[in-house]
């Protein structure tokens, strides 16, 4: 039996590291419930944001939080283009199945000229406070993984505001809920779909940014990630930001405590499980998803 | 529906070329290279075609068949070096057995659809790089397995030569097989799936038990050539073996060649099996052949998506297009023109 302290210290890094996953399966999320889109290339971008995070920090010596201010609008522009020029160009009756492949075709260009620009040597940013730490009754958390939660955790807060207060929030979640509908009372769904595109793939420029702080990087470190997030959406239903954010935060959870037994290989198992035991007890997903069993 | 266009011309000639192509390429093969890529472009054609079982005919979209050639290779390899089976009867019982574990596979994958089945596909080859990675002591982890070779004492080039053999015997196997199911009331079931699944259900086809049996005849097909592979290399290594990539290029290959034709993924498969080995040669370790696959892939999708054969008999396909697509398809089409219409109306 691992000591109180140990498991202490794992609830805390897993809910941490849930907190990440929540934000970028919220991208997911957002893509699926906007167009009935799976979007491969998340991770990828996620890796490219965190490249250009220890770019930004490696050549102009500043901290890679600042890159935010250029991947942000950037990513934005980035999936208003993938969705206007792309996604809404493909055949309506096989759009799901094609968006993947697309997405797919997308993260390989990523991750090949990542490699191309940066070569395969792994990358890790070297911080004035990457190594600081504090105490917290008697749990270590590194500094940085906090950041990279209070990111996150401001990140979703924004995207939850911009949801339920703002005019676009009100078309966005129109659009999702039927767009012919939206259409109808005057929503221009395309420019909506095309804006929500933008705002998951900003999600995953805060979240790449949040990662780049301690992890290493390397091009094909994606598929570590494509994985996990995969699984979280559809145990948490697909198409569903609650479910996506409670799924994150319990497998999360799950792989740190699992790490203590199983070693951090095994405990990544942990959301193959959860995504087959889903699909064999409750396709749609456990946190209300409703839309997930069709597409 | 077997139609004018499906006669000897789409059928009978083409299989005349490609067992006469398969006949005399050995021996037209200037060196042991070019042979060794000949098998690497058969065994890709294989790939391919066990793919179109599902991709073809139900619409299933699997990006996980590397996953079960890998289980293929890997279930011949310890078939053979741990419990010392003869080396084609441990290529026999690996097939059976990655067929018998898609079983549970398919039960849960295809439970879903669409989006849903193409993550658990992808899902399928990252837990299995993760189990087999890891499994050390018994898969040899990342310092790979070596599997015995069944000739022993023969020669390179004949060996090649061989394995060239064996593999276009299995990819007529795997071709013939898809032509009886196509003309099959099984199949009809199948596209019929591919079509609209709640109308086929509806009207009485046991969707579900229709997709788990093609499921694992593709699975059996994929581990044999997965198996072959294993024989025919002699090492096997998880990373290469339970690669995302590998299932990109097949459904790269199917789509490119066109799914709903006999020889759409052969067809596909030698156009880019042929352009890999070529990227290797020529770009090396780099990663530019992620870029041109991912380009290659992108392209394929966004302007040929019924494939190349149906893109290149336009004028015959026109003709077709009136006999034999589905109602759903043209109404797709139409929608999607319309909405088009109605977006440049606006703009």
């Amino acid at each position: 039996m691992p000591s109180g302290a140990l498991l202490f210290q794992s609830i805390i890094l897993g809910l941490l590291l849930g907190g990440m996953y929540a934000l970028l399966a919220a991208g997911l999320t957002l893509y699926f419930g906007i167009m009935r889109v799976v979007m491969i290339a998340h991770s990828a971008f996620l890796i490219l944001a965190a490249y250009l995070a220890w770019w930004t920090n490696d050549r102009l010596g500043v901290d890679p939080l600042l890159s935010l201010v250029v991947t942000v609008p950037l990513f934005f522009g980035a999936g208003v283009l993938l969705q206007r020029g792309l996604l809404s160009r493909l055949r309506p009756a096989t759009l799901t199945m094609m968006s993947v492949l697309i997405t797919f075709a997308i993260a390989l260009m990523i991750e090949g000229l990542l490699g191309y620009a940066f070569t395969g040597t792994q990358r890790r940013i070297r911080l004035g406070y990457g190594t600081a730490s504090f105490e917290l009754f008697g749990a270590r958390v590194a500094v940085v993984k906090l950041i990279a939660f209070g990111l996150a955790a401001v990140s979703l807060a924004a995207l939850y505001v911009l949801m339920k207060r703002t005019q676009f929030g009100w078309a966005l979640r129109a659009t999702i809920q039927h767009r012919d509908a939206a259409r109808l009372v005057g929503i221009d769904t395309e420019r909506t779909a095309g804006f929500g595109f933008g705002l998951g793939l900003a999600t995953a420029a805060v979240g790449g940014t949040a990662l780049s702080l301690d992890t290493t990087i390397y091009p094909s470190l994606h598929w570590h990630w494509i994985g996990p997030l995969m699984a979280i959406i559809v145990v948490g239903g697909l198409g569903s930001v609650p479910g996506a954010a409670a799924a994150a935060l319990l497998l999360g959870l799950a792989q740190s405590l699992l790490q203590i037994p199983m070693g951090a290989t095994w405990a990544q198992t942990v959301f193959y499980v959860a995504l087959f035991a889903t699909l064999a007890v409750r396709p749609q997903g456990f946190f209300g998803g409703r839309l997930a069993q069709r597409f | 529906m077997p139609s004018v266009s499906k006669g000897v011309f789409s059928y009978g000639l083409p299989a005349l070329v490609l067992i006469a192509a398969i006949a005399v390429f050995p021996s037209l093969a200037p060196n042991p290279y070019v042979l060794s890529s000949g098998v690497i472009v058969l065994n890709w054609a294989v790939l391919a075609t066990a793919w179109n079982f599902v991709g073809g005919f139900t619409g299933y979209i699997s990006l996980g068949h590397g996953a079960l050639a890998g289980l293929g290779g890997y279930a011949t390899g310890l078939l053979i070096t741990k419990a010392s089976l003869p080396s084609f009867a441990g290529l026999l019982v690996a097939a059976l057995l990655v067929a018998a574990l898609a079983v549970p596979i398919g039960f849960a994958a295809l439970r879903v659809r669409g989006a849903s089945f193409v993550i658990v596909s992808i899902a399928l080859v990252l837990i299995l790089l993760l189990v087999f990675q890891s499994w050390s002591s018994v898969t040899g982890g990342s310092r790979g397995l070596v599997v015995p070779r069944p000739f022993p004492g023969m020669l390179r080039p004949e060996h090649h030569r061989v394995f060239f053999f064996l593999y276009g015997g299995l990819l007529l196997l795997a071709l013939a097989t898809w032509w009886l199911l196509d003309r099959s009331r099984f199949g009809m079931g199948l596209k019929a799936i591919r079509e609209d699944e709640d109308k086929a259900e509806s009207l009485g086809t046991p969707t579900f038990a229709y997709k788990l049996t093609v499921f694992v005849v593709s699975a059996a097909f994929t581990a044999l050539a997965g198996g072959l592979y294993a024989l025919w290399f002699g090492d096997l290594d998880p990373v290469f073996q339970f690669s995302v990539l590998t299932g990109s290029y097949i459904v790269l290959m199917a789509l490119l060649g066109g799914v709903r034709n006999l020889y759409g993924p052969v067809l596909g498969a030698v156009v880019v099996g042929v352009a890999l080995e070529y990227f290797k040669v020529e770009f090396g370790n780099t990663p530019l052949h992620l870029v041109t696959t991912g380009l290659l892939l992108g392209l394929v999708v966004m302007f040929m998506p019924d494939g190349v054969i149906p893109s290149l008999g336009a004028p015959a396909k026109r003709l077709r297009k009136r006999q034999d697509s589905s109602i759903r398809e043209v109404t797709a089409a139409d929608l999607a023109e319309q909405r088009r219409g109605r977006t440049e109306v606006k703009s």
